[in-house]
């Protein structure tokens, strides 16, 4: 899927500008419409519930502004559940998009290579101890970095090639899932679902403090992301180019890595590791949009934040049983995508993950 | 790991060389039986263990050994036999040496199908999973052949992509159903665990057919997949019906896995172990390969199941969690060397 971007960048000029202008337009179009149907699924998530609110005044009143009782239901009760999705959605697809394109593979995503993995155990870890359940994403954090420097630790070898780090990640991955396994089999009953609930992904019971601090993390390394965005252009036309125009392509990879560990961590110490999100975004912006552009990037932000808001409606208001984690959703959604794209496009593919 | 160790040597010094391999297998094979059965929270010596084996003991530590260790010991050497043939088969047949049994979705949908069952149909022992263990553990494998196969054959990436996408799937499922419901929460999570603790040999009974079948199936293509490993087309050439043995070793695989599953609970790691290791010590020929893993499985599942007995004791740790635990490093290790 990813070896896409390597034909295009060398593709011959004229028909390159023609096709990069209509696809500007297409991005433009689909960021306007992924927009609106944030912004009807936000009006949604803050209105409905026990108390029913119209769309419009539960906007309103997120704002601020109506009646006193609305605006605190909403602000207080419903936004930051709401928000938490947006925001952890947002920072996971543009973590896992970074990864897939610095990494070159349509595996390398932040649930597959172990960062998530850290992420619950360090949450477990935190339930497991009985402290306050508000250091819960700041050991989240420090799982996932935990995972990363076992990653970097396990895969470096004078450089990271692409696919040592993802069979890398994946033993990483299933090293820190037994530890979790471990607390879960150990624990009371009691312990053991929320456990369970934190490590599928679950954006339940969020509060201000956490939206405030994980947020405005998400949001600065998103725009860090975005800022980083000319690197992953020139790393895309491969390490010799890269070399050429002055970048040294392991450093720069390696920057970008960590830029993604992070902010992949950060979203999931808000949410918990919600599946598929990080991995499947990435595969359906470029299948709408096409090769992966500065406005791919920012349209990929926006389909996970809709992705992950629109799973956890279902999660509270179509699904029979009550009390569901939303990566339940995320990943029967995410699935039957990520399958159909791969039968589309193994073929391509094959080469550049073989390497 | 050492794939150049595959060398060719004159005839004789090979058969030496064998015999001896052979023999010490079988003596590391037997001490970690006699410490299966001497170690515990209970440790019985030595001495008693053989006294409790020749004899009818009736003494407290002569009743553990008869009616929990040897049990114990017993399926401990089926299932990891069961476990390294298939992941040999596995990675023969793929010509993946990343591939085994748990990147082929087994533990996955064998997990879904028993906790979907212990909700369900209120299950309550793992002698009662069984059959849910088995049809699950089948049904998430062919899925995943399924996906893998692009014009009559296995793409490795594929196979990986696939695999980990629908046990990813699976695994939630299975937190959604044990979150809907406590108890079966608290009944499922020892099982998922993996664990050779609390069963009697009765429960391998019915499982012998589909493990005599797939190890019959595994020992029968061991030439061909010889022949597999040069690419399709020299297999071909050989007059290897290539198709053919896919299939077959896809059916041993499936049998073995499953069945193991279904006694033991979700194992990782032994399958992907067992194959490494044999094939550093005797190279890369299948019809040594397989028999080996017929030695090494069990090995690295007893040392594991003694290793976590004698961890924690007096509590014990379920055996599924220390090969998750000591094979994670071995993985990395594989993935360093495989992945230049």
């Amino acid at each position: 899927m990813n070896a896409q971007a390597v034909p295009t960048a060398r593709a011959p000029r004229p028909r390159h500008v023609g096709a990069l202008a209509r696809q500007r337009r297409r991005t433009a179009l689909l960021t306007v419409a992924v927009l609106a149907l944030l912004v009807v699924l936000l009006a949604l998530g803050l209105s409905t519930g026990e108390v029913p609110v119209a769309p419009l005044d539960a906007l309103r009143a997120l704002a601020g502004f109506g009646d006193a009782g609305e605006v605190m239901l909403v602000q207080d009760l419903r936004a930051p559940r709401v928000l938490a999705a947006v925001v952890a959605g947002a920072g996971l697809a543009v973590a896992g998009s970074m990864m897939q394109r610095v990494a070159r593979n349509p595996l390398a995503a932040p649930d597959v290579i172990g960062v998530t993995g850290g992420a619950s155990l360090g949450a477990v870890a935190v339930i497991a101890s009985g402290v306050s359940a508000t250091w819960t994403p700041l050991a989240a954090l420090g799982g996932g970095l935990l995972a990363a420097v076992l990653l970097a630790a396990l895969a470096w070898r004078g450089g990271v090639t692409v696919t040592r780090l993802v069979l890398v990640g994946l033993a990483v991955q299933s090293g820190l899932a037994a530890a979790v396994n471990l607390f879960i089999v150990r624990f009371p009953a009691e312990l053991a679902s929320s456990a369970l609930q934190w490590t599928t992904g679950s954006v339940y019971g969020r509060n201000w403090t956490e939206v405030n601090i994980g947020g405005s993390l998400v949001l600065a390394g998103i725009a860090l992301a975005l800022l980083g965005h000319r690197r992953l252009a020139v790393l895309d036309l491969g390490d010799e180019p890269a070399g050429a125009l002055g970048l040294a392509p392991n450093a720069a990879r390696l920057q970008l890595l960590l830029a993604a560990v992070v902010l992949a961590s950060v979203a999931a110490a808000l949410t918990g590791p919600v599946g598929f999100v990080a991995l499947a975004v990435p595969h359906i912006v470029r299948f709408l949009a096409g090769p992966p552009t500065l406005g791919t990037l920012g349209l990929t932000a926006l389909c996970g934040a809709a992705l992950l808001l629109g799973a956890d409606l279902v999660v509270l208001h179509l699904l029979p049983v009550h009390g569901l984690p939303v990566g339940v959703v995320t990943a029967t959604l995410g699935a039957p995508w990520l399958l159909v794209l791969m039968m589309r496009q193994m073929k391509p593919n094959a080469g550049s993950a073989a390497r | 790991m050492d794939l150049q160790d595959a060398r060719p040597a004159t005839g004789r010094s090979t058969a030496v060389r064998g015999a001896v391999l052979l023999l010490a297998g079988l003596a590391a094979l037997s001490l970690c039986a006699a410490l299966s059965l001497a170690a515990g929270s209970r440790p019985v010596p030595l001495g008693t263990v053989w006294h409790a084996l020749v004899a009818d003991d009736r003494s407290p530590d002569g009743l553990v050994v008869t009616g929990l260790r040897v049990p114990r010991t017993v399926i401990g050497l089926v299932v990891g036999a069961a476990l390294g043939v298939a992941g040999a088969v596995a990675q023969g047949v793929t010509r993946n040496p990343l591939a085994s049994p748990t990147t082929l979705g087994i533990n996955a949908g064998a997990g879904f199908a028993v906790v979907t069952a212990i909700y369900a149909l209120r299950l309550t022992h793992p002698a009662q999973y069984l059959w849910f263990a088995f049809a699950g553990a089948a049904l998430a494998t062919l899925a995943v052949l399924a996906i893998a196969r692009r014009a009559g054959d296995l793409d490795p990436v594929r196979l990986a992509l696939g695999g980990t996408v629908l046990a990813a799937v699976l695994t939630s499922w299975t937190s959604a159903v044990m979150l809907a419901s406590h108890r079966t929460l608290d009944e499922a999570r020892f099982w998922l665990a993996g664990s050779l603790a609390g069963r009697q040999t009765d429960i391998l009974l019915p499982v012998l057919a589909p493990l005599a079948i797939g190890f019959v199936l595994a020992f029968v293509i061991s030439p061909a997949l010889n022949a597999l490993a040069l690419g399709d087309e020299t297999a071909q050439a050989l007059g290897v019906p290539v198709a053919k043995v896919r299939a077959a070793g896809g059916l041993a695989v499936v049998l073995l896995a499953a069945s193991s599953v279904a006694v033991a609970g979700p194992l990782s790691f032994i399958g992907l172990a067992a194959p490494h290791l044999v094939r550093k010590l005797v190279g890369t020929d299948h019809r040594r390969l397989i028999p080996g893993c017929l030695i090494a499985g069990p090995l690295l599942l007893l040392a594991a199941d003694v290793l976590g007995r004698v961890l924690l004791r007096p509590t014990e740790l379920e055996v599924g969690i220390v090969t998750a635990f000591l094979g994670a490093p071995m993985l990395a290790v594989l993935a360093r060397k495989v992945a230049r």
